[in-house]
């Protein structure tokens, strides 16, 4: 608005208000609210074409006090050393401050760090920020109060609105430094990367190692189900997928509706979903042996020696195998499209193998069936020749008795 | 010299944890401006609360004590309807926080002015609640409580005839202590699992008639011996033992059923669990 209208604005208020006649049989507290009131509204208008208002804040809800207090936090952080707030149709005071019991107050009144003694007749909401609230006899808050770290004492007075107290120790303090959150550089964040896939696939190992101590057979037939029906493993691990929460949702239905199921009902959620976490993770398990053990056979079968082909070192090697798909990300992640599809591409293979993996448990009915494993090797195949030559079980014990290695073997 | 520094870390890491887990005190009031009737409803997610008659110079008080990184004070007064919403509703981060129970107990006391009819609706999440209702005048009640211990009770005679007291309670521990003296003409009261105590002792001044659902738990009434009971039974695969009562077709009377001004009718459905009764002077 250019200057010349708000002094037009300012004088036509000026006119509006000022010169309106009193009756003569006006009483004087009458005539006092008045002033006060043409007092107030030339300061409101005079502070809106003074331009910099500051922060706005609105008393009219103090339903929500705590959001009122992050507001007023804002706020009250100066700026060039200078607080400014606006109250839409009321004050803001900083210090005590005090309403005589002549006086009338219209509109909102926010006071900061003091309290608020209040004599007369304030009509509006009543905030204090740091300070008491003390209503003496015959005063009154026509609205609400609110008092943010302070006490309301009401030693007689009258209030129209709803009451409330917040303790608030820390609205006035120095808002804490906030930092906006730094960028990382390239090396701390493929350091970050690194420390982050490096503690996964360690965890990882663990529980393999785990699973090899305790469930050795278990995850031998779900490896070697990954090795030998790859295809059908994935498929039915994504039918697993989707079938994970209807199957969920018949089950907790099926319970619920049967009288005795309701109470096996905690009981058959909580294994169901032990079963799940058990079946992904001993899965995706499974398929590093079977990448392991299929890694050091072909290198056994080129001549090199191996010192001790056995799950362990399946699992680790697996489990290093899917950590480079990682590594790549870790180490490339930070660049800004080549990062983003090195992430896709780790994700993807990860998902196909985890699939593959929650297939083969399914398949396996979690490494107890062998019928898509591969084991069942016909009783022409068990010559001594093969049985001299070939291992008894795994992957290449299926796949051995091939026409080429009839062939090189003549 | 080592011990002594591991020491202090650990104080020094308690210390910053417990000045993290703050809990905040809040307080609401209104006064009363010779208001007749209040319709209150007082939702609290989790922790103590404590309701009771207050001073007659208020219409209602809420003083409490919260977690505010986990819930916000609820209170809002809507000067049209005469109503008002007090209480904690839950905000932010979510889960279970794993520190001491008593460090982060939130507590709340409410209390509401005897002067008005008061029209009372608790929503209850996982609380231990304790609900004094006698002296104040309430005409109608409806609690819905999760998993919560609760104890409401009509220490002296409601101020007015309530139309309907609602109680709905899922996992719970439930005591409903002196419904003698609630002046209720009906009592609904429904249960999912736990232990439900019915106690219907007090003044009696009328007629009541009582339905009550049960799930799976122990169901204990208490009832006096002044007053006409008949009861019906619909039981599945529940214990009951009519002590005090004679059959009489699907109904269940006392010998004074037919004798006495007042009666209380009460109609049970249980479905696994026991009904227990037991008979106060």
């Amino acid at each position: 608005m250019p200057a010349s209208k708000q002094l037009l604005a300012l004088v036509t208020l000026l006119i509006a208000v000022a010169p309106r006649p009193l009756p003569a049989e006006t009483p004087i507290d009458s005539m006092v609210s008045e002033a006060i009131g043409l007092v107030s509204r030339v300061r409101t208008l005079v502070r809106h074409v003074g331009g910099s208002q500051g922060q706005t804040i609105n008393l009219d809800d103090l339903s929500r006090p705590t959001l009122l207090e992050s507001r007023l936090r804002l706020a009250l952080q100066p700026s060039n050393g200078e607080l400014r707030i606006t109250i839409p149709g009321g004050t803001a005071r900083r210090g005590d401050f005090s309403l005589g019991s002549s006086e009338n107050l219209t509109g909102h009144l926010l006071v900061i760090d003091g309290k608020a003694d209040i004599y007369g007749h304030l009509t509006g909401n009543l905030v204090t920020v740091q300070g008491d609230v003390i209503l003496h006899p015959g005063g009154v808050v026509s609205g609400d109060v609110l008092a943010l770290g302070g006490e309301v004492q009401d030693q007689g007075g009258e209030i129209g609105g709803e009451v409330r107290t917040l303790k608030s120790s820390t609205l006035l303090a120095p808002a804490a430094a906030t930092t906006a959150p730094q960028a990382l550089s390239p090396i701390q964040s493929v350091l970050r990367r690194v420390a982050g896939v490096t503690g996964v696939f360690l965890t990882l190992l663990v529980l393999g190692f785990g699973l090899v101590m305790f469930g050795r057979q278990n995850l031998e037939i779900v490896s070697d189900t990954v090795s030998h029906s790859f295809g059908r493993a994935f498929l039915a691990g994504l039918l697993g997928q989707i079938l994970l929460l209807p199957t969920f949702g018949m089950l907790v239905v099926g319970l619920i509706l049967s009288v005795a199921g309701i109470l096996l009902l905690p009981f058959a959620v909580a294994v169901f979903g032990l079963l799940t976490v058990l079946g992904v993770v001993g899965g995706f398990l499974a398929v590093a042996h079977a990448m392991g053990e299929t890694y050091i056979r072909r290198r056994m079968a080129l001549g090199v020696m191996i010192g001790s082909p056995n799950s362990y070192r399946y699992v680790l090697l697996g489990l290093g195998g899917l950590a480079s798909v990682w590594a790549a990300w870790a180490l490339f992640g930070w660049v800004p499209v080549a990062g983003s599809i090195v992430w896709g591409a780790a994700f993807f293979v990860t998902w196909l193998l985890g699939t593959a993996g929650f297939g083969a448990a399914l398949l396996s009915r979690g490494g107890v069936r062998e019928s898509f494993a591969g084991r069942l090797l016909p009783p022409e195949a068990l010559t001594d020749e093969y049985l001299w030559a070939t291992p008894q079980f795994g992957v290449p014990a299926a796949r051995r008795p091939g026409p080429q290695s009839r062939s090189r073997g003549a | 010299m080592l011990r002594g520094a591991a020491l202090a870390a650990v104080l020094l890491a308690w210390g910053s944890t417990a000045q993290a887990q703050t809990m905040r005190p809040f307080g609401t009031f209104r006064q009363w401006h010779g208001e007749t009737r209040l319709t209150a409803r007082l939702e609290y997610a989790a922790g103590l609360l404590r309701v009771a008659p207050g001073s007659g110079s208020q219409l209602y008080r809420m003083d409490l004590s919260y977690d505010d990184s986990r819930y916000v004070p609820i209170s809002d007064f809507d000067q049209q309807s005469g109503s008002v919403v007090l209480g904690l509703k839950p905000e932010g981060q979510g889960g279970v926080r794993v520190v001491s129970r008593e460090q982060l107990r939130q507590t709340a006391t409410v209390a509401f002015s005897p002067r008005v009819d008061l029209s009372l609706a608790l929503a209850l999440g996982a609380t231990e609640t304790d609900v004094e209702l006698g002296g104040l005048s309430v005409s109608n009640l409806a609690v819905k409580t999760g998993a919560s211990r609760a104890v409401i009770r009509f220490s002296q005679p409601n101020g007015t005839r309530c139309g309907l007291a609602a109680i709905s309670a899922g996992a719970a521990e439930v005591s409903l202590l002196g419904l003698g003296n609630s002046r209720c003409d009906e009592i609904e009261f429904e249960g999912g699992v736990g232990k439900v105590f019915l106690d219907f002792s007090g003044t009696w001044s009328s007629s009541s008639r009582v339905e009550v659902k049960m799930a799976v738990g122990e169901l204990t009434l208490r009832l006096p011996r002044t007053v006409g009971v008949r009861m019906r039974m619909d039981k599945f695969l529940a214990s009951f033992e009519p002590v005090g009562l004679v059959r009489r077709g699907e109904w269940f009377e006392s010998r004074n059923y037919g004798s006495t001004d007042r009666h209380l009718n009460l109609d049970l459905t249980a479905a696994m669990g026991g009904v227990n009764v037991e008979w106060v002077k």
